[in-house]
Parts: structure tokens; C-alpha cells; sequence
């Protein structure tokens, strides 16, 4: 009796899948190591962000291993990132999220990069019950699945646009005419549509508001358009790669302003880099920045602290992204300490209830999963370096108007 | 022992069966991949290895039946019969669609199929108000328990798998499925033989979009989370026609066959070379198409015993 | 005001649109294979540029025609080593077979350069030319000039070289050629490389407008498929008429229904020209 071929290899590839499956369950956690997942862009359009993120992971396992780990209980035990690179490609950071919680068996989750990433890696935390945190993640559309496994560092969009918004009435009452480019990725346009929602409070005239898609390498057309619509305030939103093009492309154009604001990019060094002198007094805005004067109970002891250590690491200035990697990492280790156990649940419920004295600001997540207890600063590029302009505690400089 | 070849495809009907009660999430989680690349690669065969037309538009039905599906549910409708809608709509569209580039051969219509899915991705990536446009659609996750929801989608794309599969024995010894033949040998001749190539195309063009419709349904609702360009990925249009030239376009089997196969490569390939592993694929395809063009089960080694599994000999 | 600076973007972007689509075009009216590969040699074309930049400090202009080359070898090299197995089989089989070989360059690149866009930056930059209300950037106007020369040098080839009226007449009709004496394999290895050599050039003109990664190379392979598809296989006039006519209608169609739809529109078209007349504008006729 033999098989038809056509059974036999069909038989032959489950055969194959059985051992891909035995391949799958070795890879077990060694014992005593909290793991802790975090899939990033390594690689693709967001890998400047991936390697930002990494660096703060890198930087605050470090620190919290040089104590012999996180307290658990009685005993510390060290942690260990693994980390897998989805290429700046969503669905595969939500196959990755999936994969490190049911093939590596993290303990933890750090969500992937961005809103949209975030949102969608999201279903899989809660899926699994998996407490997750987002250090990237400000759209408050992420948080509206009403998800209790997800946790978000940034407080909302709006938290960022009313303080520029309403620096740009304060200090240039003539600007009337408003131009928003935004980037469709749920973050950026989230953004762009409150700062749409600030000006329009402020009794300004938005002239121009158009989306580009991901991966937009030619902004001539909206800039052209921009230019004809004679604006007085342009806002533009995207990630890094974005807004060093349409900086660049806007000069090829000769499009100019009194005021230009641009999220996120200008608050990053790269961005100085690449754009030279044409970064100048582009203003933005962003969560954290180095000029921060907390002090902290978390390992890093206080934002100065931080910044050194980071500056003595890698050699560059910590940026808002690097900070929330390493400030996620301490949110959770003071949860875990203050449960004082892995387990999920009780961790879950020290996340929600707690209110965390770190380096990045106080952090308490409020009842929709994400953070509204700190002020972020508005920021302005001026003599190619970042200074703040708010909040007032740290303020470095005069806003300038001209761009 | 005439019926001896049954036993095989026997055995892997009983493992479909046992497995959401012997596997593990993971496991089910690949079976559930590979069922809904079976019912693709099927679907792709009826109008593409029967006839021979180099469809690329099943990315378009697939990725149309997920917005579709995703955007009624999270309307509020329950998720089978978003599901089905879905579907309806899908063929509708396809129906309306085939019309108009069926009539196109070779290169064209290849490219015509190709450029669909582009368009849909664009105009859906537009409306964000209704689809999330580029920030995605979150369809509402079940309150259900993780395993009892992986088996449930086992299931269901398992049933689309078994219909898909069904349909293209139903039309392999059909009438139409002759007449799909014909065309495939020579269009011309057919229709001055009184083939009516027209009305067939169109069927068979309309019916490879079904499963991918469902399929693409079930999809959203099992990932919960979709965006144009993902759903819309022209890979779901290139790795059935793989598959099915794999194991054999044009055969009932074939395509069953390539889809396992090739998977459980691509599963072996993306645990152990992330990092190559679009390289490594399209090493695998060159290959296929250099030395294995009509796929596996009508290869010379393997053609004599293939006549039970094979109703129309090439 | 507006009207001309929309004009002004979509044919500076039309002449480099030309350049990229030729190859492809000849390729395709030739060999009848629809080239997959064709944007990732465009790509690996700029990179080419961007290290002959970066380390040896050449100015991605003056290396136009050693990309060309480098990727006419490539080119010829993949026709007569692979492609050529498959000439004369179904359409499926030539797609499949160069979607293969388009997957291992790309992941090829992808490992050797990261996915991470590069950007070749000219100190100093070069600046803009104002005519009139138009502003018009001095690196996509040059691009645009060196993009039609290149594109008007392959028309003259083919009409005056030996090698030209080759590949016209294997085009035209390839057994008549055979009797002719031409060899015909060598001419499809040679037709190759030349549409390699075109894609490595606009790639290298690309390098100085846009930043470069693996990831972009499918959008130039479907701007490809329409500037044939409107221009009509076979014309050389055909596509720099097809490509002026893509930037244009890219240019209005941001302007009409935001930039995010412009890709839109060249697909729609795409669409509508496929199923009403496909041998497109220009209608199809020999390479002449």
C-alpha cells in the first residue's frame, strides 16, 4: 500500500511544521532573568527612531543590572531585553509583539514605535493579558479600545499643540493664516488635526490642511500649493525622514514664514544635521529634553544624572525619544518593586494605581491608560541648538519670529 | 488497493480535524496562515491555472473583503455575517470589474489586475473618516479567551479552505471548466468552437474572488488590526500563484499542495533568517520557475501515479 | 501664478520620469518581459551614486553614464545568465521568474545598505532659478536636461547604430531578424543591458532630489508601468511624451485632490487607458 505522492508531501511539509514547532518551544527563559520584550525599526523609514529607542533600553537595563537587578520581592533579578527588528513595517511588529510573548516568553511588553504601531501591537498585549508600555505613543485614538494591558508614557497631542499655539498669540499677534501638512500615519495627522483645534480656538484662519502619504519622497506639490495660500504659520508633522524633505524642499521653493513648526524632528540632532543653517527657529515641541531639572526616585536618580550618563554612553545628547525608552523601563521596574512580584496581574494593578517620581517628570497613568502629569516642553532651534521656551521653570530663550 | 490513494489525503483530513484539540495556540495560529493560502492559491487557479489568465488581483479582494468585513463590524454588525456580507460585495465588485478587463490578454491584464489593489489601497487610504485611512482600523477584539478565539478562527478559515477547495472540483468537472480549458489551450478557437469565453472569464474571474473575500474577512477579525497597505500587500497576489505553480496550476491539488509546502518553507526560513528571508524566497521562486514550471504533482517523476488526483491530464 | 509653478514641478519631474521609464519600455517591447526588477536597479543605480559621492566624491551628475554602465553589465549579465531560460514562455512565468530575482536584489540591497534613506547632500547646494512668478530648484532642472539627453541619445542608437536597427528588427519581427543573421540572444542580453543602463542612469540623476532606500523601488516600477501604458511600448518619443504627461498629471492632481492622491490618479488612468485603449496615446509602433 503506498501513499499517493501528493499525501506523502503533505505529510512531509506537517512534518516539517511539527519540527519548526519543537525548534519554537526551546527557546525558554533562563532562570531568574525578567525578560522584557520590545519590538523596533530597526531597520526601514523609522530606524533613526528604532536605534533612539534602543539606546534607552540599553541604557537603563545597564543601570538597573549594575544593582543586581530589579528588586522582586526579596530577591533582584537582572532583566534582559530581546529585542527583534519589524523593519518600520506594522503588521510585522504585531506578528513580533505575538511572537515574543507565546514563543520567548517575555514577562513584559514595550510597545513598538509610533501611535499607529502602538495601537496595533496593542490587541495583542490584551489578547494575552501582557502589561505593556508605550513610550512613544500621544494620540489619545490609541487608548480608545478601552484596553487595560496598555500603558502610555506621553501625555495627549493636545498637551503639545495649546502651549506652541498659544506662544505664537502671545508673540506674533499678527499671524492670521495657518497652513497644517501632515503625514496620513495615525500619529501625525492625530496631531496635526489638535493643532488644527488650537488655532482655530485662537480665532485663526487655517488656509491650507492636506495629508501626504507614508513614504512621500516629492512635497513639491504641497509646497507650491502652501506658498499660493500665503500662509503666516506653517505646521508640518511627520517623522524625522519627513521633516528633514520638507524643510529641505521648501527652500527649494522658497517657501518661508514668520512661524514654522515642525513635530517631530527639529527637537532631534539628526535633523540639525541634516538641514544646517535651514533648522533655524523652526520651533517644536516634545515630551522631554535635557534642559529637565527633576529629581527622581527611579535608578537614574534625576534628569541630570541621566543625561550625563547618557552623554558619557553614546557620546550625544539624549533626546525626548531615548529618554522615554529608559523612563518606560523605570516606570515598570518601580511597578514591579511595588507589587513585588512578576506576576501579571499585580503588576498591571501597581501600573494603574501608582504615581511615579522619574527623571522624565511624575508619571501617572490616568483612567484611559495614558499620562497627563507633567508639562512638555515647546522648544525652538536657535543658532543650531534646541532651547526651551516652555515651561517657564526652564526657559531658556525669547521665542524668534522668521523663518 | 484501488482506492490506496485516499489514504493519504485521508490521514491529513483527520490531523485538520484533531488539531485544535491537540496543538497549541502557536500551532493553530500557522494552520489558520496556511488554510487561508490554500483557499487563496484555489481561488487563484480557477481563473488563473484553468483559464490561463495571469490574474494579480487577489490582494485586491482579499484586502477589500478585510476593509469590508473589518469596517461592518465595527459598525456594529455580528462578525459571520460581516463576514458573508463581505463576500457578497467583494463578488459584486469583481463581477463588475472582470467585465471591463477580461477582455484585456496577456501583459494588460496582468497588469490591470496588478494596478486594482493599488487603487482600492489609495482610495481607502483616503477615507479616513470611514476607514482610519492611513492610521489603520481597529476591529473590535472578541471577549473571548485567546485560545477558544484561535480555534474559532481555525475553523472558520478552515471552512473558506474546504469551499474554495470544493468549488474547484465542482468546476474542474464542470462544464465550465472545460470550456476554461479551452480558452486556456487557444481563446480564439474556443469561442469559434461556440465556447461561450465571455460569460465563462467572467465566472471564473468572479468566483477567485470569493474566498479571497472571506478569507480576507476572517483575516481582519482574526489580527484585529488592519491598514490599506498591509491589507493590500501585493505579496497575498504573488504567493498563491506561487503556491499553486508549485504544486501544479491547473490541478485540484496543486494548489492545496504548493500552499503547505510552501509555507512551512516560509516558516522555517523566517524562524531562522529573519534577516534574508525575502531573499531567500525569491531564490526559492527562480528556482521553482526554472526547473519545476509545472509544479510538482505533474513532474515526470511523479506523473504516473499522479492520474487519480489529476482529472485533466496537461 | 500657482497654475505655472504646478505646470513647471510636473515637467521637471516628467523629464527624469521619462528616463526611468524607457528602459523599462524597451525592455518590455523587445524582450516582451515585463521587467519587476527594473525599480530596484533604478535604486541600486543611485546608490551607486551616492557611494561614488560619499567616498570618492564624485558629483552624482558626472557619474551618470558609469552607473549606466555598471548596471548594463548587471543587466546583461542577469539576461544571459537567467532571464534567457525563460524567453518565449507565458507571461506568468517571465513576471513570476523577475519578481523572484527583484525579491533577492532587494533583500540584497536591503542587507548591504541598510533600509535607512540616504541622502546625497551637494555643498554647496546648488540653488533655485526664479523665471517669473516660477521658482525652479537648479538640481531637478539639470536632472531634467540630463534625463532627455540620455533619452533622445537611445532614440538616436536605435536608428543609426548596427546594433539599433537590431534591435528594432528583433522587435519587430524576431524570426526575420534570426534569418537576417542577427543573433538574437545576444541582441535580448544587450537590450537588457541597455534598460539596466537607462534604469542605473535615472537613478543616479534621482540621487541628488530624493533620499534613497530599497523600500522606494516599487513606486518607480508602477510610474513605470503607466508611462508605457500612456505613451504606447515601442515609441521612445511615446514615453518622454507618456513621462512629461505622468508629472503633469501627478502635479494638477495634488493640487486638485491633495498630494496624497496624486499616486491615485496615475493608477486610475492607468486603469481606464488599459480598458479603452491600451496600445495607449502614442499608439504602438516600431522603435523609429
Amino acid at each position: 500500500m503506498t501513499l499517493s505522492p501528493a499525501a506523502l508531501l503533505r505529510l512531509l511539509s506537517r512534518f516539517a511544521f511539527a519540527l519548526t514547532l519543537v525548534g519554537a518551544s526551546m527557546t525558554a527563559a533562563g532562570q531568574g532573568t525578567i525578560l522584557i520584550g520590545a519590538p523596533l525599526p530597526l531597520t526601514g523609514g523609522l530606524a533613526p527612531e528604532g536605534l533612539k529607542l534602543q539606546r534607552g533600553y540599553d541604557l537603563w537595563a545597564e543601570e538597573v543590572n549594575k544593582t543586581g537587578g530589579i528588586s522582586v520581592g526579596n530577591a533582584k533579578m537582572p532583566v534582559k531585553m530581546v529585542y527583534y527588528d519589524y523593519q518600520s513595517n506594522t503588521p510585522r511588529a504585531v506578528q513580533l509583539a505575538e511572537k515574543l510573548i507565546t514563543d520567548d516568553k517575555v514577562n513584559f511588553l514595550f510597545s513598538p514605535f509610533g501611535s499607529g504601531a502602538t495601537k496595533a501591537a496593542s490587541a495583542v498585549s490584551e489578547k494575552y493579558g501582557v502589561p505593556t508600555i508605550a513610550p512613544t505613543a500621544s494620540s489619545v485614538e490609541v487608548y480608545d479600545q478601552h484596553y487595560k494591558n496598555l500603558f502610555g508614557t506621553y501625555t495627549p497631542n493636545s498637551t503639545l499643540t495649546e502651549p506652541i499655539a498659544e506662544l505664537v498669540r502671545k508673540n506674533a499677534p499678527q499671524v492670521a493664516r495657518v497652513a497644517i501638512l501632515a503625514r496620513n500615519d495615525l500619529y501625525p495627522l492625530a496631531l496635526a488635526e489638535e493643532f488644527e483645534r488650537s488655532a482655530k480656538a485662537r480665532g485663526l484662519n487655517v488656509v491650507y490642511f492636506e495629508k501626504y502619504a507614508i513614504g512621500t519622497l516629492d512635497h513639491a506639490s504641497a509646497i507650491t500649493q502652501m506658498r499660493a495660500a500665503k500662509p503666516d504659520w506653517i505646521i508640518a508633522t511627520g517623522y524625522i525622514n519627513d521633516m528633514v524633505l520638507v524643510r529641505k524642499q521648501m527652500s527649494d521653493q522658497n517657501l518661508r514664514a514668520p512661524v514654522v513648526t515642525m513635530i517631530n524632528g527639529p527637537a532631534y540632532q539628526e535633523f540639525i544635521d541634516a538641514t544646517g543653517a535651514l533648522a533655524n527657529n523652526v520651533t517644536t515641541a516634545s515630551w522631554w529634553h535635557p534642559a529637565a531639572r527633576y529629581t527622581s526616585k527611579d535608578v537614574f536618580k534625576s534628569s541630570e544624572n541621566f543625561t550625563n550618563l547618557f552623554r558619557t554612553t553614546y557620546k550625544v545628547e539624549p533626546d525626548f525619544t531615548s529618554a522615554g525608552a529608559a523612563v518606560a523601563g523605570a516606570v515598570l521596574q518601580m511597578a514591579i518593586e511595588t507589587a513585588g512580584t512578576l506576576d501579571r496581574d499585580k503588576v498591571r494593578s501597581a501600573l494603574r494605581d501608582g504615581k511615579f517620581a522619574t527623571f522624565f517628570g511624575t508619571i501617572a497613568f490616568g483612567p484611559e491608560g495614558y499620562a497627563n502629569s507633567y508639562t512638555p516642553p515647546v522648544l525652538q532651534i536657535q543658532g543650531g541648538k534646541p532651547v526651551v521656551l516652555v515651561p517657564a521653570d526652564i526657559k531658556m530663550a525669547d521665542f524668534r519670529l522668521g523663518v | 488497493m484501488k482506492r490506496a490513494w485516499l489514504i493519504g489525503p485521508a490521514a491529513a483530513v483527520v490531523l485538520l480535524i484533531a488539531l485544535p484539540f491537540i496543538g497549541n495556540n502557536y500551532i493553530l495560529r500557522i494552520a489558520t496562515s496556511m488554510l487561508m493560502y490554500v483557499a487563496l492559491a484555489s481561488s487563484w487557479n480557477y481563473i488563473g491555472g484553468f483559464a490561463g489568465y495571469p490574474s494579480f488581483a487577489t490582494a485586491a479582494f482579499f484586502g477589500l473583503g478585510a476593509y469590508a468585513g473589518g469596517i461592518l463590524q465595527f459598525k456594529g454588525v455580528p462578525m459571520v455575517a460581516a463576514w458573508l456580507i463581505a463576500g457578497v460585495i467583494v463578488t459584486a465588485f469583481a463581477s463588475a470589474v472582470g467585465r471591463a478587463i477580461l477582455r484585456l490578454r496577456g501583459h494588460y491584464f496582468a497588469i490591470a489586475s496588478l494596478v486594482i489593489a493599488d487603487v482600492l489601497r489609495e482610495v481607502i487610504n483616503g477615507m479616513t473618516g470611514v476607514t482610519g485611512g492611513g492610521m489603520g482600523l481597529n476591529v473590535p477584539v472578541m471577549k473571548i479567551d485567546v485560545t477558544t478565539q484561535a480555534r474559532l478562527f481555525y475553523a472558520a478559515m478552515l471552512a473558506v479552505a474546504v469551499l474554495a477547495v470544493v468549488t474547484s472540483a465542482l468546476l474542474d468537472r464542470s462544464r465550465i471548466g472545460f470550456g476554461l480549458r479551452c480558452i486556456e489551450q487557444n481563446e480564439d478557437v474556443a469561442l469559434r468552437l461556440g465556447v461561450h469565453t465571455a460569460r465563462y472569464k467572467t465566472i471564473a474571474f468572479a468566483l477567485s474572488s470569493i474566498y479571497p473575500a472571506l478569507a480576507g474577512a476572517v483575516y481582519a477579525s482574526w489580527v484585529s488590526y488592519i491598514d490599506p497597505a498591509e491589507a493590500f500587500d501585493v505579496l497575498f497576489s504573488i504567493k498563491p500563484i506561487i503556491m499553486a505553480l508549485l504544486g501544479g496550476a491547473g490541478t485540484v491539488a496543486g494548489p492545496i499542495v504548493g500552499a503547505f509546502i510552501f509555507q512551512a518553507m516560509e516558516e522555517l526560513v523566517w524562524r531562522n533568517f529573519l534577516s534574508v528571508h525575502l531573499g531567500l524566497l525569491g531564490l526559492i521562486v527562480v528556482l521553482l520557475i526554472l526547473f519545476l514550471p509545472q509544479g510538482l504533482l505533474r513532474h515526470r517523476l511523479l506523473r504516473p501515479r499522479m492520474r487519480p488526483l489529476l482529472v485533466k491530464a496537461p | 501664478m500657482l497654475y505655472l509653478q504646478v505646470l513647471v514641478n510636473g515637467v521637471l519631474l516628467g523629464g527624469l520620469y521619462s528616463c526611468i521609464a524607457v528602459g523599462f519600455s524597451l525592455v518590455w517591447g523587445v524582450l516582451n518581459i515585463i521587467n519587476i526588477l527594473h525599480g530596484s536597479l533604478i535604486i541600486l543605480g543611485a546608490y551607486a551614486a551616492y557611494f561614488a559621492f560619499t567616498l570618492l566624491g564624485i558629483n552624482p551628475f558626472f557619474f551618470v553614464p558609469l552607473a549606466g554602465l555598471l548596471l548594463f553589465l548587471l543587466g546583461y549579465g542577469l539576461q544571459a545568465g537567467v532571464i534567457n531560460r525563460v524567453m518565449g514562455a507565458s507571461v506568468l512565468i517571465t513576471l513570476t521568474l523577475t519578481f523572484g530575482l527583484n525579491l533577492i536584489l532587494e533583500n540584497a540591497m536591503i542587507l548591504a545598505f541598510k533600509a535607512d534613506y540616504r541622502k546625497v547632500v551637494l555643498d554647496p547646494p546648488l540653488g533655485l532659478i526664479e523665471i517669473g512668478t516660477a521658482i525652479l530648484p537648479r538640481d531637478r532642472l539639470y536632472a531634467m536636461v540630463l534625463a532627455l539627453i540620455l533619452v533622445a541619445a537611445l532614440y538616436v542608437l536605435l536608428r543609426t547604430t548596427r546594433i539599433g536597427r537590431a534591435i528594432v528588427a528583433v522587435r519587430m519581427d524576431r524570426d526575420a531578424a534570426a534569418l537576417m543573421g542577427v543573433n538574437v540572444e545576444r541582441i535580448y542580453a544587450v537590450t537588457f543591458g541597455i534598460g539596466a543602463f537607462m534604469a542605473g542612469a535615472a537613478g543616479s540623476l534621482m540621487s541628488v532630489m530624493f533620499p534613497i532606500s530599497p523600500l522606494t523601488s516599487v513606486t518607480f516600477l508602477g510610474k513605470a508601468f503607466v508611462i508605457c501604458v500612456l505613451g504606447g511600448l515601442g515609441s521612445i518619443p511615446g514615453v518622454m511624451v507618456g513621462g512629461i504627461m505622468l508629472g503633469i498629471l501627478e502635479s494638477f492632481g495634488a493640487l486638485w485632490l491633495g498630494p496624497d492622491y496624486s499616486t491615485t490618479i496615475a493608477f486610475v488612468l492607468l486603469l481606464v487607458l488599459l480598458m479603452f485603449r491600451p496600445t495607449g496615446i502614442m499608439g504602438k509602433r516600431g522603435f523609429d
